[in-house]
């Protein structure tokens, strides 16, 4: 039971390994990048190769895994020579700061020649001013500075050498700029402690989007599995128990039919029907920034595609497991012993049959994860999947990353589940 | 009842087995026409294999040819099942895109192969996944643990996520949506195989093979795979309806085959946008098309599957 | 139910069909027989033959595709055809309860023993759980269940397969029954345990005066537990009598076929031959109702016998025969033709006694790891320090029961397996390499023929090809001769040229073993090793196959080494014996020697336990206690000492079988037995199988 956990929980580890530089890689090896993505395919070299450079998306690939893995700050601190701290101010938004020995907070701006810090005191107050002394002599001759700028990220300033550089503005959009750096390393704590970084395409925290869309998506699946579940085993058992009669036929059929017509025409099928032609519902499910109970109606729909597929996949499982726990010799003693039907079914027959189900269900998640993208697609709900689909079209790395690292921990978490569920209900693992 | 002294034990097969070429390679439509839910199943694949085989013949447009004149248009005379936002016929839309799931594979812009997108895409997957299943059922030990974790790892890969991934990094073309279905498929069949190989292992003739001191790709290839078809041909045919599933899931994510080609997925991924506007028809029958042929494909393997199962 | 009827169970002309892709099949027809409270009454036939058609019939389960199309089933006086779902659950498990062969399969896995057992008295009876508990207790400790109370919250598969047979008798015995049937309930059973469950079932039967019908291939088991018997052919009842007239006087042919198919525990290849059956058992569809069922396999046929069917005529009291001319077979005994058979014999003994061993295995060990999950690994001696020889030209029979290594001992020499220690020499050439390193002139020398007919050919090839794949893979004729030596080699095996294009599941279990034999013959090995051959076939399939094999023997001076768990087969064909237990051996020797006093303790246990299919033949009763050890964790000392039955006869209760393994004792003429007990002891112990002096 023990290694049977660990057994899973080192699949978990193996499979996030394997998809999260499966994602690097991927992105990688495929054309085009977020900066034409992002900023349109007229972007001029030197703005894609700014923009490249200010994301570290220039480093080489080994070394942009092991940030997304472990984070930067720990190298842009030795480079700095201070600690770095992370913030999150009041209205939310996170700032990284150097720390000096007296404990007040730094960073800096470049203004011509000049560096200028910032400095938070730890009373709250911050002040202005002119820190050239920082600069250190280079080969070369030139002086440059390793420090943290204001928009979380260590950078290489050199003296004399202010580069063009783009800047994303809030309403605005990216826009050019003075003030450039030679070199950058955004500031990330990385995502084994548990930060998956900065949205490329939005500009936001990953954690932070993703925590609303994972919620929508929670929303769904889980209404529509809480509806599935206990109407599609009673329907599986009612279809195995009459197995070749016409009830048997018609559920079935009708369960077949469900469970392999692809999610995206089921929903074309019920928005025709019910947004278009009997004008029930909203064909569309568009929240804004409202959360998805808000507006039951809107609902309906996406959940209803998503629990008639799974319906029929879980009936025909179920369906197939009591066709075969009856037809089984412990069946036939216990008719044999004389019980009545009721007894044998729900004493010695059930139990068996839900044996089967339950892994192979739990392992069906797997699928169920890309029904909700596509139900999440059809009606525009704003789910992770979307979000994911989004970030792979954009190649949003960190978004991608967490993205996938979250199903991987659905999929895998829920076979973890299946297997404890499993050796509980069959007796020949657990007393082994 | 005339004199049976020459009835003897042999007797009983000789009638059965001279049979002819033409009643062999009928016993599988036999097969077939004992179930009526492989016949239904039967009946709906092959209306739209033959629709797709003669779609030149079956309508006289193209199905890129755009009437800018008549755009979201409902069935009429001239369009029997209407038109789509450019004016594209869409039963022409609708054969020629079964074509490309059935019967041809567009590998580039220059070269067609024979057999259909869908089919290539299990093709792969079984010579992929079964020769893996194969190697790690019979081999067992280390391979077989190193390739069952990984499969294992594979298929814990959130199916979704995997086809995002593939297409979205390397682009939009047949070749890929063949390349994603195969991965996806093949860890499946691996299993498949390696469960059957398992067994098979275990049988006698496999010993006997041994102890002749055949090598292992011999008794892999020549005395375990030939018997492992009758649960592939069923399982293929699954997956054949489960690629057509993926095939369409793709397009509608926009990442099947590139326009203007007729993929069914992504002609109900730009239909959707104009139902609410009161044109549905250019959702509406490609979503009828995947289902129905889909539906189609698991009715003829369930109803094979249950006739093969039922009287043993 | 006040009927008092002198007969539990009636049944007149029972037809039974099932449905098949073909049609409705008739698999039963116009069965009729009945049974008197505390009768047992053995219905024997071959496989296919329907006997299990009747007993479902009789409980009323032929599952959806099966009916019974006419006849009535009387049960004390009611008649069961036709009854209703809740009438039938009060019968079934109260009044008329079953057991069947495979008794894991029978048990529910998910539930405890003790709510399997209990749950009959609750619903039949109202016990409460107290109640019923204790009435459980009682019925296991009843069928000699060791430990009832711990069984009682277990689970089937922590069961031995003895114990779970045990079981399902206590189930169905719980509500005292009037009539027990009893489905092939040995089958899958090893010998000793086998045993004592037929024990169990003659106690049972004294104690409760159940009537029972008793479903079985065996003729052995048969013979010991019936009082009167139903020999069923092709899904009727040709032969029926008291179990003496059966035995002494049978009166069909198929019966005295059947009787003349087996070999006897008292037998040998030199003293006797066996006479198989021609032909096979026709399929339903192939059954005329117009002629007799066996005619084509008869060898009394006249054109009566075609023209029409005969019916089951009483020829003496209690004695009922399908068969014009059951009279003239009636007093022709079976014994005086077994002794006059000895006149008939396959040429002489190709054994010589000094010559060179062929095969000469010294202190073999054969160990394999078995993974119990990551990191756990377990060392299962499955063959330990075995010393055995052949000599060319003769049979080493091995028998053993299941576990006891004879399987692991044919890999290793056949070299599946690998060898841990000790050596094996073939040809005064050391075989100590995997068969994939070894020279393709060794390998051919040494083949093998398999247990499972329907496993040893590859169903996806025509039989012809699998002959020529050794033919080609050995060169043993030139490629333009391949086919032409193929259909040589199905001829020797006496089959037919037409069988070149047949594919495997158009043969028989008994034409596959055949292929199987030619197959293994292809190289011409001088060493054939057979893995159990002929214990999977039915009994008249049996004796063509083991005829054949000493045929080649004959022929070719083939040496053979023959594992089975039949006593009695081993007897048949062997020169010498080797017993083993757990991967030793225990006792080996010239098969005459073996047989007879002195006996391993082991040897004695088993020859004891051996069903004999003669009712004169008498042996003494020794049983042994307990399960099998497992391999893994064998016993200390002598292996057997944890059953052994004469352990008490040394000083201190056996004290040096814990603690030291047996030397050998070399009795006289390579006979050597593997016992502390002085030889003496062992010279006085009776014989275990008897003559009954008439």
């Amino acid at each position: 039971m023990g290694w049977f956990i660990l057994r899973r929980l080192v699949l978990l580890l193996v499979t996030m390994v394997i998809v999260s530089v499966g994602v690097f890689i991927i992105t990688e090896a495929s054309p085009g990048n977020v900066a034409r993505n992002l900023l349109g395919s007229f972007v001029t070299p030197e703005q894609e190769a700014s923009f490249l450079n200010q994301l570290g998306l220039d480093e080489p690939l080994w070394k942009r895994y092991l940030y997304w893995l472990a984070g930067t700050d720990w190298i842009a601190s030795k480079r700095i020579g201070l600690p770095l701290e992370r913030l999150t101010t009041e209205r939310g938004f996170t700032e990284w700061w150097a720390k000096l020995p007296s404990g007040d907070l730094i960073r800096w701006q470049l203004k011509g020649e000049d560096l200028v810090a910032v400095i938070k005191h730890q009373d709250g107050r911050i002040e202005e001013k002119l820190d050239n002394r920082r600069w250190r002599k280079g080969g070369g001759g030139r002086e440059f500075f390793w420090g943290v700028d204001l928009h979380n990220r260590a950078v290489l300033w050199q003296k004399g050498l202010s580069k063009k550089q783009w800047v994303y503005v809030h309403g605005k959009g990216w826009v050019e700029a003075a003030g450039g750096a030679t070199d950058y390393i955004p500031l990330k704590k990385g995502f084994l402690r548990g930060d998956p970084g900065i949205s490329l395409r939005t500009g936001r925290p990953v954690a932070k989007s993703l925590f609303v869309r994972l919620r929508n998506s929670l929303v769904l699946a889980s209404i529509s599995f809480v509806i599935v579940m206990p109407i599609a085993l009673a329907l599986g058992i009612v279809a195995g128990l009459t197995a070749e009669r016409p009830i048997d036929r018609a559920l079935s059929i009708v369960g077949m039919a469900f469970s392999v017509i692809p999610e995206f025409a089921m929903g074309i099928f019920l928005i025709l029907i019910f947004a278009l032609w009997l004008r029930w519902l909203p064909g569309a499910s568009v929240f804004g920034n409202h959360a998805p109970w808000e507006r039951p109606d809107m609902l309906i729909l996406p959940v209803l595609t998503l629990s008639l597929i799974e319906l029929g996949y879980v009936l025909r499982i179920t369906r197939a497991s009591m066709v075969e726990v009856m037809r089984s010799p412990y069946i036939r003693t216990a008719y044999l012993k004389g019980l009545p039907h009721h007894v044998v079914v729900f004493k010695h027959a059930l139990r068996n049959a839900l044996i089967a189900p339950i892994t192979v269900i739990m392992l069906h998640v797997n699928w169920l994860l890309g029904g909700v993208v596509i139900v999440e697609v059809v009606f525009g709900y704003s789910g992770l999947g979307k979000y994911l689909l989004d970030s792979a079209m954009y190649k949003d790395i960190n978004a991608l990353e967490a993205g996938a690292m979250i199903m991987v921990v659905v999929a895998v978490g829920t076979q973890l589940v299946a297997d404890i569920a499993y050796t509980f209900l069959n007796p020949r693992i657990r007393f082994k | 009842m005339g004199d049976v002294s020459q009835l003897n034990e042999y007797e009983y097969i000789e009638g059965k087995e001279r049979k002819s070429l033409l009643s062999k390679s009928l016993r599988p439509f036999a097969l077939i026409f004992s179930s009526r839910t492989a016949t239904v199943g039967f009946a709906i694949v092959s209306f739209w294999i033959i629709v797709s085989v003669f779609a030149p013949f079956l309508t006289p447009y193209s199905p890129t040819y755009q009437d800018w004149k008549a755009p979201n248009q409902g069935p009429s005379w001239n369009h029997p099942l209407g038109t789509d936002e450019l004016g594209r016929d869409l039963w022409a839309r609708l054969i020629y895109g079964a074509r490309i799931v059935l019967v041809i594979f567009p590998v580039s812009s220059g070269l067609w192969l024979p057999g259909g997108t869908a089919l290539w895409g299990v093709a792969m997957a079984l010579l992929v996944g079964s020769t893996l299943g194969l190697i790690s059922g019979y081999k067992g030990g280390w391979i077989d643990e190193i390739v069952m974790r990984l499969l294992d790892a594979m298929i814990s890969i959130p199916v979704i996520l995997l086809y995002l991934l593939l297409v979205a990094a390397l682009g939009a073309s047949a070749v890929n949506v063949v390349i994603a279905i195969a991965i996806v498929g093949a860890p499946g069949i691996a299993r498949l195989v390696r469960g059957l190989t398992l067994d098979i292992k275990t049988r006698d003739y496999i010993r006997a093979a041994e102890t002749r001191g055949e090598s292992s790709l011999y008794i892999m290839f020549v005395e375990i795979l030939p018997n492992t078809k009758g649960p592939i041909i069923i399982d293929a045919m699954l997956r054949v309806g489960y690629a057509v599933f993926a095939m369409g899931t793709l397009g509608f994510l926009g990442l099947g085959l590139p326009p203007p080609s007729p993929d069914w997925g992504s002609m109900v991924a730009k239909g959707r946008e104009f139902i609410l506007a009161g044109a549905p028809w250019a959702a509406l029958w490609p979503s009828v098309a995947i289902a129905s042929l889909v539906v189609g494909l698991n009715l003829l393997a369930d109803g094979l599957r249950e006739e093969l199962t039922r009287y043993q | 139910m006040n009927i008092k009827n002198s007969k539990v169970l009636q049944v007149e002309n029972l037809s039974v069909s099932y449905k098949t892709r073909k049609g409705w099949i008739q698999a039963v027809q116009n069965v009729s027989f009945d049974l008197s409270y505390g009768e047992t009454l053995g219905i024997v036939g071959e496989s296919g033959c329907g006997k299990s058609t009747v007993a479902f019939a009789i409980v009323n389960f032929l599952g959806p595709n099966g009916k019974v199309t006419s006849g009535s089933i009387k049960f004390e006086g009611k008649e069961l055809v036709g009854l209703s779902r809740r009438e039938l659950n009060r019968l079934r498990g109260n009044r008329i309860s079953m057991v069947y062969q495979d008794p894991m399969a029978a048990l529910n896995p998910i539930l405890r023993i003790g709510d399997q057992l209990m749950e009959v008295l609750t619903y039949h009876r109202n016990f409460s759980k107290r109640e019923a508990y204790e009435h459980c207790i009682d019925m296991l400790k009843r069928v000699h269940m060791p430990d009832p109370e711990a069984v009682m919250k277990r689970y089937p598969h922590q069961l031995s397969g003895g114990q779970q047979q045990r079981v399902v008798i206590a189930m169905a015995m719980l509500n005292n029954p009037a009539l027990l049937i009893m489905d092939e309930p040995t089958t899958a059973l090893d010998v000793t345990v086998e045993a004592a469950v037929l024990d169990l079932v003659e106690e049972l039967k004294s104690e409760f005066g159940t009537s029972i019908i008793f479903i079985t291939h065996n003729l052995g088991v048969v013979a010991r537990v019936s009082d009167s018997i139903c020999v069923m052919y092709a899904g009727e009842i040709v032969e029926r009598g008291h179990v003496g007239q059966i035995f002494e006087n049978p009166a069909h042919p198929y019966t005295r076929g059947l009787l003349r198919c087996v070999p006897l525990l008292g037998t040998s290849k030199s003293s006797t031959v066996l006479r198989p059956i021609r032909g096979r058992v026709p399929p339903p569809e192939r059954r005329l109702p117009s002629m007799c069922i066996f005619a084509d396999r008869c060898g009394h046929r006249e054109n009566q016998c075609v023209d029409k069917k005969p019916n089951l005529r009483e020829i003496d009291p209690g004695h009922e025969v399908r068969c014009f001319k059951g009279e003239r077979f009636l007093y022709i005994s079976l014994r005086d033709r077994r002794s006059a058979q000895k006149v008939r014999r396959i040429g002489s003994s190709t054994c010589a006694e000094k010559e060179k061993p062929l095969l000469d295995i010294r202190k073999l060990r054969v160990y394999y790891t078995q993974k119990m999950r990551i990191g756990v690994k377990h060392i299962v001696r499955a063959v330990d320090n075995v010393s055995v020889q052949v000599n060319p030209g003769c049979t080493l029979g091995i028998v053993g029961e299941s576990g006891c290594g004879k399987s692991t001992l044919l890999k290793a020499i056949i070299g599946l397996e690998k060898v841990r220690d000790g050596k094996i020499f073939f040809q005064d050439k050391e075989l100590d390499t995997l068969v994939v390193h070894r020279p393709l002139d060794i390998i051919k020398e040494i083949q093998m023929v398999f247990q499972n007919p329907d496993s040893t050919l590859n169903p996806a090839y025509p039989v012809g090809k699998q002959i020529e794949r050794p033919l080609k893979r050995f060169k043993t004729v030139p490629r333009k001769r391949v086919r032409e030596e193929a259909l040589r080699l199905l001829r020797a095996v006496r089959l037919g040229q037409d069988y070149y294009h047949r594919y495997p599941r158009q043969l028989s279990g008994g034409e596959k073993q055949r292929v199987g034999i030619a197959r293994a013959l292809a190289s011409r090995p001088s060493l054939i090793l057979c893995d159990e051959p002929v214990s999977a076939l039915d009994v008249s399939v049996q004796a063509a196959v083991l005829n054949l094999l000493m045929e080649i023997q004959n022929k070719f001076g083939t040496t053979f080494v023959f594992i089975a768990h039949d006593l009695s087969v081993v007897r048949y064909i062997s020169d010498y014996v080797a017993v083993m237990y757990l991967g030793q051996i225990m006792e080996a020797g010239p098969t005459q020697r073996i047989y007879e006093p002195p006996y391993h303790p082991y040897t004695e246990a088993l020859l004891s336990a051996v069903p004999i299919p003669d009712p004169d033949i008498s042996q003494r009763r020794i049983r042994l206690e307990g399960n099998v050890p497992s391999a893994m964790n064998p016993p200390s000392g002598c292996r057997f000492h944890t059953r052994c039955p004469r352990r008490h006869l040394l000083p201190d209760g056996g004290k040096i079988c814990q603690e030291k393994a047996p030397e050998e004792h070399v009795i006289d003429k390579n006979h050597t037995i593997y016992c502390h007990l002085p030889i003496e002891t062992l010279l006085e112990l009776d014989p275990v199988v008897e003559m009954k002096t008439s």
